[in-house]
């Protein structure tokens, strides 16, 4: 028998033993950590047949936890997705210190995000929320000289979602008394219509912070660089995707319901249509992989956002499908990223070079990943991308579908250059003696790369639990070959015919290629090159990584130029200047803080009613 | 299970056929560009002797197993794309698998061998291939942008994504797109000219410059898997375009003498054009071309 409760008890229990088993007996850690996880991976999967709703009252406040469909796709993949980080990170982090600490936060996320996913009320949604944005902050700041300013800069962000978020929820409560989402849902209408657009300003802001939406996407990259890499891949993975989920709710459930649906839906869109195309363009010139990856992050949840926003059911369709493939890709690229710096100690592309023949499975999973990036068949991407056009173009946002196609085909760029610097060309000396990273990295990996194969030919298998998830939104039906794809327009493709045909066409060629050059051919070393009759020396480098697409850098240059991290600066810079004028306010002096509470008691008495409509 | 006869006959001789012509027209094209320059040029039937020489070449080295499986990525996505469009109207040979892809899917599908070709490209290591696959894949933003705003103007004119359903609607010569849709042509054309790599827009392989760029280290009978998949590969980017814009083929000598027509813009173009560098020639498609692109969205929809 499982329910929420024992969810949450061995998910935070799990933490708790772990930082215990650290500090005691440090051979249980790791047992600990991975039971924890797989026990997650069990009962989320049995949650929906026998879970009841949990409900009680702390305060004022009916706090109500329980099990949708919904909840339940994005549960399952925090569940996947964090017992197979935490099965990479074993390897990982052996040499690395304050795993008690490490450990401890990153099952503290995970049940945070559970937590998230699963309450049906607003107060314990803010509870988690604040749960998870700390740990993750945690294991932001775990390592590295720059952590503090990295640190400082998420956890600023964060605190900007938050409070909006807080303020939306204050709002909700002052008006209608309610904190549980289904009365929401139902009583929204009758808030006036300017505190329904504020309400879903607010909370698109909360949300957004963590889908990371330009323009609060500035944190992103470098708390995706800067944490440790098993961490990275569930940052990327599952956490950006509960900025997804709170997204989908606020737009489909709220203001679907409110007059400005239309111009909602029109500006979030065309946002996650810049955030997708922007993002690209800075992922290209990015010379750290795993930055570039975090660039390239925050673009597919501009698609993701921009499938959302759409709001039809194909369109909805396309986000969460991509939401849930983008949770795999992204781990798997991340882990092959991490799984180079864990050999070679380095991610940066214009120094790793040439690790495909040593590093051959790390290669595959890098391969697998930017293929469905990619979009191109006949890997899983290509239903994502497809569904995502189809809609796109079938509902009338005939130039939001160009800056899409221009975001995608852009991608192209920076995955070729993800994978060429590090695996492909010139192998370097240096970096002779590499060796396939250990099997506790390369089995999840290559499992999941295999997933992604699986699911680009029975795209079905996401299709059909995501159509039942969208029951949550409304009577969406799909019924849909478990290989084929279908337009509003009634045009298909079956990945069934174009996955055997180019499986086919692949295998007969490859045969022909492989029996006709078997014998004949030798292996020679990227040394022995057609170079126009120079013989390079020994130490001559002919490596071609530094500004690889400067051609592309030049035609893009005015985009690049300016930069909206740049503007939070200058006014993090006058905010200081000005924070040194509130010194004359913050005296130090407890009896002048004294004076203040009063002041703002009074304050609040006189306008309470004003304000907040409420008596006091 | 009954078997359709006339489908498997399609299937074995469409990519014979898309080879034969496509690897005549590379020939022409090397004769009518010697004959602008007031040379002799070779024979007509040269690429053709030239790709049976490579395969009866012993192939002497390779780099590694992504360079082992460029040529076939390649020769992958040419002979897939092909079987998704229908080459002859309404011929029951001919069809293939059109009835089960669409014009998004052959977007994505043409791409698969570039990709395919550059990681076998990236491996052998030479720099000069990685120069060419860096400028290919930046051109290819450039010409995708004003190649995607004709495509969805067709799509929302005629509210479908489905090949046969534009040849449907393309009944009789009046109907054909270019006349129906003329801006979507024009921005269309202009891109088909990036896509075919012909000078002005051939800094990919660049002649004299970097080695012939990504298949510089390629020789034997992977050169002859690549050359054979390049030559399907023009003819797939031929049919699709006489498919879309100028009403398909009804039999084998329609469709020999538009794809010849249009096979000659590029090629005319190429023989009296300097090369562009990378930037300008990207520069160049989201000038022009993608203002009338954009134009022709703009009509459609106020013709509504």
């Amino acid at each position: 028998m499982v329910s929420l409760t024992t969810l949450y008890e061995i998910t935070f229990g799990g933490a708790i033993l772990a930082f215990i088993a650290q500090h005691t007996i440090k051979q249980l850690r790791t047992f600990i950590v991975i039971v924890t996880s797989a026990l997650g991976v069990y009962i989320v999967w049995r949650l929906p047949s026998q879970a009841t709703d949990i409900s009680f009252r702390l305060g004022d406040f009916q706090i109500l936890w329980g099990v949708n469909e919904y909840s339940q796709l994005f549960a399952l993949l925090i569940a996947v997705l964090g017992f197979f980080t935490l099965i990479y990170s074993i390897d990982f982090m052996k040499e690395r210190e304050r795993l008690g600490y490490f450990y401890m936060n990153f099952l503290i996320v995970i049940g945070g995000m559970y937590g998230i996913v699963y309450s049906q009320d607003l107060i314990s949604l803010f509870f988690f929320w604040e749960i998870m944005t700390w740990s993750s902050f945690m294991l932001v700041i775990y390592c590295c000289d720059d952590a503090q300013s990295i640190g400082l800069k998420y956890f600023v962000f964060s605190a900007i979602g938050a409070y909006a978020m807080l303020t939306a929820i204050v709002l909700i409560w002052a008006n209608l008394e309610t904190t549980s989402l289904s009365v929401l849902f139902e009583n929204f209408t009758n808030l006036s219509s300017g505190l329904q657009i504020t309400v879903i300003v607010l909370f698109i802001v909360g949300f957004g912070v963590k889908s990371a939406m330009m323009p609060f996407h500035v944190w992103a990259p470098d708390a995706y660089a800067i944490s440790p890499t098993p961490f990275t891949a569930l940052f990327s993975g599952a956490l950006s995707k509960m900025g997804i989920w709170g997204l989908g709710i606020v737009l489909l459930k709220l203001a679907a319901q409110s007059g400005f649906y239309v111009w909602v839906q029109d500006i979030v869109a065309w946002i996650g249509a810049i955030t997708a195309l922007l993002a690209t363009f800075y992922a290209i010139v990015q010379t750290d992989a795993k930055k570039l990856l975090a660039y390239s992050s925050i673009g597919q949840l501009g698609y993701i956002i921009v499938g959302l926003a759409i709001g039809t059911p194909l369109s909805i369709m396309s986000a969460l499908f991509l939401a849930m493939l983008h949770g795999i890709f992204k781990a798997m690229l991340f882990m092959s990223a991490g799984a180079v710096f864990y050999r070679t100690g380095s991610t940066d592309m214009n120094e790793v070079t040439g690790l495909i023949r040593k590093m051959p499975w790390t290669f595959l999973t890098a391969l697998f990943g930017i293929i469905t990036v990619a979009g191109v068949p006949p890997l899983g991407g290509f239903a994502a991308k497809w569904m995502l056009y189809e809609a796109t173009i079938q509902s009338g946002h005939y130039f939001l579908v160009i800056v899409l196609f221009a975001a995608s085909t852009a991608a192209f760029l920076y995955l070729y250059r993800f994978i060429f610097s590090l695996f492909l060309g010139q192998e370097e000396k240096e970096y002779a003696d590499i060796k396939e990273a250990p099997l506790t990295m390369t089995v999840p990996m290559v499992i999941m790369a295999l997933f992604t194969l699986v699911v680009g030919v029975f795209p079905g298998i996401f299709i059909n639990p995501i159509g039942n998830a969208m029951g949550y939104f409304g009577n969406y039906t799909f019924n849909w070959d478990v290989s084929s794809l279908l337009n509003e327009w009634g045009n298909h493709v079956d990945m069934m015919t174009v996955v055997m045909t180019i499986g086919a066409i692949f295998i007969i060629a490859a045969i022909f290629i492989t029996i006709k050059n078997y014998r004949t051919t030798r292996y020679v070393t990227t040394k022995d090159i057609h170079t126009s009759g120079e013989i390079p020396t020994e130490n001559e480098n002919l490596t071609y990584a530094v500004d690889f697409y400067k051609p592309f850098e030049r035609a893009i240059a005015p985009v690049l130029k300016r930069s909206i991290d740049k503007t939070y600066n200058l006014i993090a810079e006058n905010l200081e200047s000005a924070f040194d004028f509130l010194r004359y306010v913050y005296t130090g002096n407890g009896q002048t803080y004294a004076l203040y509470v009063v002041l703002f008691l009074a304050v609040l008495m006189v306008f309470a009613e004003l304000i907040f409509g409420i008596q006091l | 299970m009954e078997i359709n006869w006339s489908s498997v006959i399609g299937i074995v001789a469409t990519p014979v056929i898309a080879f034969i012509v496509g690897v005549l027209y590379g020939g022409a094209v090397r004769k009518i560009t010697a004959r602008v320059q007031n040379r002799y040029g070779p024979p007509i039937t040269q690429n053709l002797f030239d790709i049976i020489k490579l395969y009866s070449k012993k192939t002497a080295i390779q780099h590694g197993v992504m360079q082992h499986l460029g040529p076939v990525f390649a020769i992958t996505a040419s002979v897939t794309s092909l079987y998704f469009i229908p080459v002859i109207k309404d011929s029951p040979y001919f069809q293939n698998f059109s009835f089960n892809g669409d014009l998004i899917f052959l977007l994505y599908m043409m791409v698969f061998g570039s990709l395919g070709m550059a990681l076998g490209a990236g491996q052998t290591g030479n720099p000069n291939s990685a120069i060419g696959v860096s400028r290919g894949l930046s051109q290819m933003v450039g010409y995708e942008i004003p190649f995607v705003l004709a495509l969805v103007a067709i799509m929302i004119q005629f509210k479908t994504t489905s090949l046969n359903e534009l040849l449907a609607v393309q009944d009789h010569f009046t109907n054909w797109i270019i006349f129906q849709s003329p801006l979507a042509f024009v921005a269309g054309i202009l891109a088909f000219l990036g896509m075919m790599h012909y000078a002005p827009f051939d800094v990919v392989i660049a002649p004299a410059e970097i080695a012939s760029g990504p298949p510089s280290e390629f020789g034997g009978k992977y050169l002859g898997l690549m050359m054979t998949s390049g030559s399907i590969f023009a003819f797939v980017k031929l049919v699709l375009f006489v498919d879309i814009f100028l009403g398909g083929a009804s039999d084998f000598i329609t469709l020999i003498i538009k794809t010849f027509l249009l096979y000659m813009i590029p090629v005319l173009t190429g023989i009296v054009s300097p090369r562009f560098r990378t930037e300008q020639s990207i520069l160049f498609f989201w000038k022009w071309p993608t203002f009338i692109g954009i134009l022709a969205i703009i009509v459609v929809v106020l013709n509504g």
